[in-house]
């Protein structure tokens, strides 16, 4: 296969393959959670689980100063790598015209030198959140295969995006390609490991603020 | 318990699994920020007491029959079926280590209510034969006598009698009419009679009119301890009952943790029909009766206190600001410990634990977290609203060398009424 | 001076007490309920008690020990309840009374808490028994009160 044939391949089919799989699994995902249902709560309620879902969707991003001094590392790193992850996917020009492409919207993006330095603190936080993984007794007993295989899925594009941007190692056009295939990896396994979170935490802060709040607690 | 298999187990946790719990397990990304949150696991550094671990056969569960890749796995054969040893590997993990404190579900980034699932894997580890001895024993008894500690009637009323006579008051019983029917727990009719006397007192200076059943005087409920939820059932029922033949307007619930969860929260929904009384914390009465005027002091404590919120009636049970607000009027100098209120560590006893004595010297090594605690305050004494609680800060007081005396905040209040 | 024969009149006369004598009183109360507790220590602490010379010291590790005693001798949450054993509980929880420190009683009556819990012993022992002879308790520990005033 040639350059373009494979850059013809990977922009096309396989990129529609890829967010199909991607867009019906976040729905297989989404109805697998609520076709599972909950019981209505008979007790009395003493606040609204409403307002308790809403307000833990937002201030659950918010860590109590307790967890902070105890898992400062997590929760540093992990915003980091988060915004990181942020700036690079919606801020970087070249990935606004891909969603425009796909989507019919854009917006305005950061300059590209800003994403650049961005993009490589993302991936020394994530090498770092990796090394934590491994050491930390915590989340080495709590990782299994697909923990890792997630990172790795998650920073492949971040480094292929890194050499493809400042042309370092293959060909440009073969750079870019193998780029969009880690995407389209990391796409095919979004809805089906924990990457999922980033839609599910939605509905599992919310549950969790219904039924604090149903209580009259603040969670 | 009769009956118990490892089908039942499996499917009960099966059954146990909603919409919530789908949507916690799709969400956990191993983070571990729930353990810094476990006073199980930071006395003992132990990462097998990670919250989130406690539910392991849950989420096999749910991943192997409510997920695509995984129901696909188990059709081909890919996956490593739950089995009853993984039950029995659990048993500690989930009655030893965990007092359904639900401080690990304040702290989880993504928003997973970890308690919530560790009382549903109960439900699973109970129907399977797999719970502790001590729980058990308890539960049979709470069926068979009617009180997990044994306490029959006759016990009771020799209470009863004693309190009359101490405190010149009249313990009404089978009162028809009453507006509150009043529920005791084993632990105070047996270790802390004084409660049935200050709620005598309090009640007579402020003209509160209630009763006790002669039916049923048990608040605790062994079943939702143990996780067998058509006991708990049973046990909610005969409060029910007792309440409806009485027509009291409202169930006070004693300082007892998990007797205020069982009867507050759980009741109606184990029973599947809302209740026709409102149910209320013995706290929120007396705050309401505070708020009104109605309690007379004739003095305040003046040593320096703090308050240990019970995990069932504060954070699990929204009832934060009532003891806050007594213990403001009862006392001079009231000060907070370091993370009171909703986030406050739990005492290392409820939901069982101390009722396993397996767990004794878990549940001892936990008190170095209330320790810390309370030496950032160093108070005078030590208050609180649950007579489990009590019991063991009173031990875990005693084994740290640490000379604070443990009060019961109604039993204070008692206390300094004016003599009218 | 006439014995003391109501509730009313106990209570008032302990009131009257310093905190020492009341430690004394205390142990008496405690010595008239002992053969309902098994523990061997609330013996040594009731003979600590009674002694108006007892040192500092002495009192300290009395407190200890009397606490240790309640507290291994309460009935643990979900455990089947022996009344027998608790009447022992509430003796060790007299005997705490007896020896708590000043300043840790905080203004409440040594003396009134340790006759409550005796009281609370021998109910324990009715319970047990299925009898009715904590009524009794009350008349012994009026007249040792009595008693205790006049000498």
């Amino acid at each position: 296969m040639t350059d373009a044939e494979f850059l013809l391949w990977v922009r096309g089919p396989a990129f529609n393959t890829a967010l199909f799989i991607m867009l019906a699994g976040i729905v297989i995902r989404f109805l697998e959670i609520l076709f599972l249902g909950r019981k209505t709560n008979l007790a009395e309620a003493r606040g609204s689980e409403v307002a308790g879902g809403f307000r833990t969707i937002l201030r659950r991003s918010v860590p109590d100063m307790d967890s902070f001094h105890r898992s400062g590392f997590t929760i540093i790193a992990g915003y980091v790598f988060h915004i990181g992850l942020f700036v690079v996917i919606f801020l970087f020009v070249p990935h606004i015209l891909v969603f425009e492409r796909t989507l019919g919207i854009s917006w305005g993006g950061l300059p590209s030198n800003i994403v650049d330095a961005t993009t490589v603190v993302t991936i020394v936080a994530l090498l770092a959140v990796l090394v934590h993984r491994i050491k930390d007794p915590v989340m080495r007993m709590l990782s299994k295969f697909s923990d890792y295989l997630v990172w790795l899925v998650t920073i492949l594009p971040l480094i292929t995006g890194w050499m493809a941007f400042n042309r370092v190692g293959l060909s440009g056009a073969t750079l870019i390609g193998v780029h969009i295939l880690s995407v389209e990896l990391l796409m095919i396994l979004f809805p089906f490991t924990k990457l999922s979170h980033a839609f599910t935490l939605f509905l599992a802060r919310w549950y969790n603020g219904a039924i604090a709040g149903y209580k009259g607690v603040q969670s | 318990m009769s009956g118990a298999s490892f089908e039942r187990g499996y499917n009960a946790l099966k059954e146990q699994i909603d919409a919530p719990v789908a949507a916690f397990l799709s969400s956990c990304v191993h983070c571990g920020m729930c353990a810094e949150a476990c006073l199980f696991f930071t006395e003992t550094r132990d990462p097998k007491y990670t919250p989130i671990h406690k539910v392991e056969p849950l989420r096999k569960i749910w991943k192997q029959e409510y997920t695509f890749w995984g129901k696909l796995g188990k059709a081909l054969g890919l996956s490593k079926p739950l089995t009853d040893q993984d039950l029995a590997d659990w048993e500690t993990l989930v009655y030893d280590s965990c007092t359904l404190c639900g401080r690990c579900s304040m702290v989880c980034p993504v928003g997973n209510d970890i308690a919530y699932m560790i009382r549903k894997t109960r439900e699973g580890m109970a129907a399977a034969g797999h719970a502790p001895e001590g729980l058990i024993g308890a539960t049979k008894r709470a069926v068979t006598i009617g009180s997990p500690m044994g306490v029959k009637l006759p016990a009771l009323q020799a209470q009863i009698r004693h309190t009359e006579q101490e405190f010149d008051v009249k313990v009404p019983v089978d009162v028809e009419g009453a507006d509150y029917l009043c529920m005791l727990s084993s632990m105070e009719i047996m270790n802390f009679p004084e409660y049935i006397g200050s709620i005598a007192r309090i009640f007579k200076q402020a003209g509160v009119s209630w009763t006790l059943s002669s039916e049923a005087f048990e608040a605790t409920n062994s079943g939702i301890q143990i996780g067998v939820s058509d006991i708990a059932a049973e046990l909610v029922q005969r409060i029910v009952d007792a309440a409806e033949k009485l027509k009291v307007k409202a169930v006070i619930s004693p300082e007892c943790g998990h007797a205020y969860m069982a009867i507050r929260w759980e009741g109606p929904n184990l029973v599947g029909k809302k209740f026709g009384f409102k149910v209320v914390h013995i706290l929120e009465v007396l705050d309401e009766l505070r708020a009104q005027g109605k309690l007379k002091l004739k003095d305040r404590e003046t040593q320096k206190l703090t308050y240990h919120d019970p995990c069932q009636i504060g954070r699990r049970g929204g009832v934060l600001e009532q003891p806050r607000n007594l213990l403001n009027m009862v006392a001079e100098n009231f000060v907070e410990m370091p993370e009171a209120g909703k986030m406050n560590w739990c005492c290392g006893a409820g939901g069982g634990v101390s009722s396993n004595e397996r767990a004794d010297e878990l549940r001892l090594k936990t008190f170095a977290r209330k320790k810390a605690q309370l030496d950032a305050v160093n108070p005078d004494a030590l208050m609180s609203a649950c007579s489990n609680c009590r019991i063991h800060l009173e031990e875990g007081l005693e084994e740290y060398h640490m000379d604070i005396p443990l009060l019961s905040l109604t039993e204070t209040i008692a206390e300094h009424l004016s003599e009218k | 001076m006439t014995g003391i024969t109501n509730e009313s009149e106990f209570r008032q006369a302990i009131k009257e007490l310093g905190y020492d004598q009341q430690r004394v009183l205390a142990a008496k109360f405690v010595e008239h309920a002992l053969d309902l507790c098994s523990d061997k220590r609330i013996a040594d602490v009731v003979r600590i008690a009674a002694d108006s010379n007892a040192s500092h010291d002495e009192l300290a590790g009395a407190f200890h020990t009397a606490r240790a005693a309640a507290i291994d001798s309460h009935t643990r949450c979900g455990s089947e309840g022996d009344w027998q054993e608790q009447a022992g509980y509430f003796v060790a929880r007299a005997a705490v009374s007896a020896v708590t420190p000043e300043a840790q009683l905080a203004g409440a009556s040594a003396a009134l808490q340790a006759a409550m819990s005796c009281r609370m012993a021998q109910t324990s022992k009715s319970i047990a028994a299925d009898d009715d002879r904590a009524v009794q308790e009350t008349q012994d520990q009026y007249r040792i009160l009595s008693e205790y005033i006049a000498s």
